[in-house]
């Protein structure tokens, strides 16, 4: 295609934005830079020897200690995510065990369960279990109540609709009540995300043997900042695809949302 | 619609299928579950596991009444408040503010949103040792990381609502003679106002698990320190009752914020 | 073959709202035979939507007696195809997914392909055609109504209960539709319960028109349609006979309007 005599504006405003972004990361950069050299390195370190540890890690430590970190989130997630929609929606649809049950739920709500690491890691051990517990449980009660809120919101007049056209129990259930549910399970799961990276951070920093937290933590007691804005950095990326990805899944399956 | 068209309506179906006598039977049920299962722990402990590590609720009971008396509880609770409250407020009102400048100068955000959003994916926990060593061991670095947390919050949800405001409405507002400072006040600031106390509502519950999860980790005073302290004695009674401390604190609030009953329909967004 | 599929004898009904009891009917006694079309019609708020729900079995009675096929009608009627007023399209399914959806279930289920061609038939008989992968959050509000109606219609319920399912088209579809479903209930012998605000409507499709009175609702006045089916709905509505029922009816529902009620 021929290039058009007057690009339109919103292109070039596109690339002035890019080039903004560049230009003000390099004079982050450089002024962070230059401040560790010439006035004080002590706290903020350099982006230079930031640079250099996380080369170093990434022929070293780095892959174990993610890997620890991925897996540890993700086994949580395995053994939380599936088990809190399923209670969620059963006890959401018992009328009686969901009135009865609903107190208790509401507390459980209340439970900041990273506050309760240091009693999972006397449980569970030092290793791996304690983290993968401590996110197995907050993703269950996270999907759980956003389930069960979810399940008990359910517009009652699709749920006769498919009653009167003969759906079964199964039927009713899989094809009305858990799709319904759908926006709350993914609220549920977007916020789950973040959350089993904190509990696994937090696990490792408190008391582990390997993980990204336990890099973070052991920089931050030797007073290495490099190595602490290394860990950060390598943190901060692994958020970041999280959300990213929690943003795609949930745009997808809600598609058909207004 | 009238009152009698909504009654036609199927909705009013399942209401009136909830027999309304069950109601005292509920709260009575809810009662005899909660105390069951305090008294199952009560029994099975010692039984089923052992005491040192599941504790039981007398004991609990016995501890928080001591530590009432002795002033531990008193110590802790107020340092963790401390540290919340500062915190909330300092971050709240920096995410205000930058929220707002980022709502009015949408090319700027757009420029700056990449970088926020890189930081807003960092778990903000993971901070504290910097600030540990920045601000030392005490209340500033729980009220740094606290304010860090509420600050993410505030801003975007400042920032959108800012966006949300109809150009409509600032374009009638200047034909009208309106000056940039009356747009701000008389336009976006009160349209802005439910988004931000969405915001600040939110961060409540989250900042206080913020501020204990700072204090479990490092820290000298608190209910998180009391928790961490407690478990590094194998002390689980220890740690039950600075729990449930904490979970009273926690379900105040939330009841407090959401209304009755309304929990578990919003979850920290 | 002449046992009524509908009967309700003596039946009132009392809604509870919040705490103030309002009675929505009160000694409704109405039968509806086999292949007929009966239209109820009245102000609005008289309970015809609630007769619809007590013959879904969505409602209990408070008093009397609902008898579906000589039974009484307890659970949730699976022998009838329900068209609320609200529309209960399920807004995570495509047009032709929700459609299809009477189809997919276990009690008639039809295979991938045959259903296919049935909604795609279905779709074309609303006038839908070309719609079918869009959601419903897509579509207008007569575009829904038409897409409920094909669903209830793809799996020929032997009975319709129909709440307004043309009020919010505009009029030349409305003929449409009016001709399509005379033509349908027509054709596959299906027996109708249909409530509506427009008295043209009800006389040009039905054998029987009630008519209710204000809250509580009681039927007023039981008429017979003595035109000759199946009709031809445009033209009816130009005879002497229509005329004449037009008058009587629209006599006996004005009094309804003039003396008050919330309509």
């Amino acid at each position: 295609m021929a290039m058009s005599a007057a690009p339109p504006r919103r292109g070039e405003r596109r690339l002035l934005v890019v080039v903004l972004r560049l230009a003000l990361a390099g004079v982050i950069l450089a002024g962070w830079e230059a401040y560790g050299r010439l006035v004080d390195s002590s706290l903020t370190s350099t982006p230079s020897d930031i640079a250099a540890v996380l080369a170093g890690w990434a022929r070293s430590v780095l892959w174990l200690n993610l890997g620890v970190t991925l897996f540890e989130i993700a086994a949580g997630l395995v053994l939380g995510v599936p088990a809190g929609i399923v209670a969620g929606l059963f006890l959401g649809r018992a009328r009686v065990a969901g009135a009865l049950l609903r107190p208790i739920v509401v507390l459980f709500y209340s439970v900041p369960f990273i506050a309760l690491t240091p009693l999972l890691i006397m449980w569970f051990g030092v290793g791996s279990a304690s983290k993968v517990m401590l996110i197995a449980l907050s993703s269950f009660f996270l999907l759980f109540f956003n389930t069960f809120a979810g399940a008990q919101e359910v517009d009652p007049d699709l749920v006769a609709m498919a009653d009167i056209m003969g759906a079964s129990r199964r039927e009713r259930f899989v094809k009305v009540i858990a799709p319904a549910c759908a926006p709350r399970i993914l609220s549920g799961l977007k916020t789950a995300l973040p959350f089993a990276l904190i509990g696994a951070v937090i696990g490792e920093m408190l008391a582990a043997r390997a993980g990204l937290g336990n890099l973070l933590m052991d920089s931050g007691n030797d007073f290495d900042m490099a190595g602490l804005y290394a860990a950060l950095a390598v943190l901060m990326v692994v958020g970041v695809v999280m959300n990213a990805l929690a943003q795609r899944l949930e745009t997808w399956l809600l598609r058909w949302r207004p | 619609m009238s009152a009698s068209a909504r009654l036609d309506a199927i909705t009013a179906v399942t209401q009136e299928r909830r027999p309304a006598r069950a109601v005292p039977l509920v709260a009575v049920g809810r009662v005899l579950i909660v105390l069951a299962l305090l008294l199952f722990w009560q029994v099975a402990s010692d039984r089923l596991a052992a005491q040192l590590w599941v504790s039981d609720p007398a004991d609990i009971a016995v501890r928080l009444w001591r530590w009432t008396i002795d002033g531990t509880l008193g110590l802790h609770l107020l340092a963790t408040i401390e540290a919340w409250g500062a915190g909330y407020v300092t971050g709240g009102l920096c995410g205000i503010a930058v929220g707002f400048l980022l709502g009015i100068a949408r090319f700027a955000d757009r420029v700056l949103s990449l970088f926020i959003a890189a930081l807003y994916g960092l778990p903000k926990l993971a901070l504290l040792p910097l600030f540990v060593i920045g601000f030392g061991i005490g209340l500033q670095s729980k009220i740094a990381l606290v304010a860090t947390v509420i600050f993410f919050i505030t801003l975007y949800s400042t920032r959108d609502g800012v966006r949300d405001v109809d150009p409509d409405l600032i374009a009638s507002l200047r034909i009208m003679g309106a000056s940039r400072s009356e747009i701000l006040s008389k336009l976006l600031l009160p349209a802005t106002l439910p988004w931000i106390l969405t915001a600040m509502r939110i961060s409540v519950s989250i900042t206080l698990v913020t501020t204990v999860g700072g204090e479990v980790l490092s820290s000298n005073r608190g209910l998180g320190f009391l928790i961490a302290s407690s478990s590094a004695r194998f002390d689980t009674t220890g740690v039950f009752a600075a729990a449930t401390v904490l979970v009273a604190i926690s379900a105040v609030v939330n009841a407090l914020l959401t209304g009755r009953e309304a929990g578990a329909s919003r979850w920290r967004g | 073959m002449d046992e009524p599929v509908i009967e309700l004898t003596g039946v009132a009904k009392l809604f509870d709202a919040r705490g103030v009891i309002a009675k929505a009917l009160d000694e409704v006694d109405l039968v509806v035979r086999p292949q007929r079309f009966v239209a109820l019609v009245g102000p609005s708020g008289c309970g015809k939507s609630t007769v619809l729900n007590l013959v879904a079995g969505l409602l209990d009675p408070s008093a009397g007696s609902v008898r579906y096929r000589g039974n009484p009608v307890e659970r949730p009627n699976r022998r009838v195809g329900y068209m609320t007023q609200k529309d209960t399209l399920l807004p995570w399914r495509s047009v032709a997914d929700n459609i299809g959806l009477p189809l997919e279930l276990a009690c008639r289920a039809l295979g991938r392909a045959e259903r296919h061609d049935r909604v795609e038939q279905m779709m074309e008989l609303v006038g839908l055609a070309g719609f079918g992968r869009h959601y419903p959050s897509e579509l207008s509000g007569g575009m829904r109504r038409r897409a409920a109606l094909a669903r209830m219609l793809i799996y020929e319920p032997e009975t319709l209960l129909l709440d307004e399912p043309f009020g919010a088209l505009d009029a030349q579809l409305k003929l449409v539709m009016q001709q399509e479903l005379a033509r349908l209930t027509h054709l596959r012998q299906m027996t109708v319960l249909f409530v509506t605000h427009d008295l043209t409507e009800a006389i040009a499709l039905a054998d029987e028109v009630a008519v209710f009175t204000r809250r509580p609702g009681r039927i007023r006045r039981l008429c017979k349609i003595d035109l000759p089916q199946p009709r031809d709905i445009v033209s009816v509505r130009f005879t002497p006979d229509f005329a004449g029922y037009h008058d009587l009816l629209w006599n006996e529902l004005k009094e309804e309007f003039g003396t008050g009620g919330d309509a």
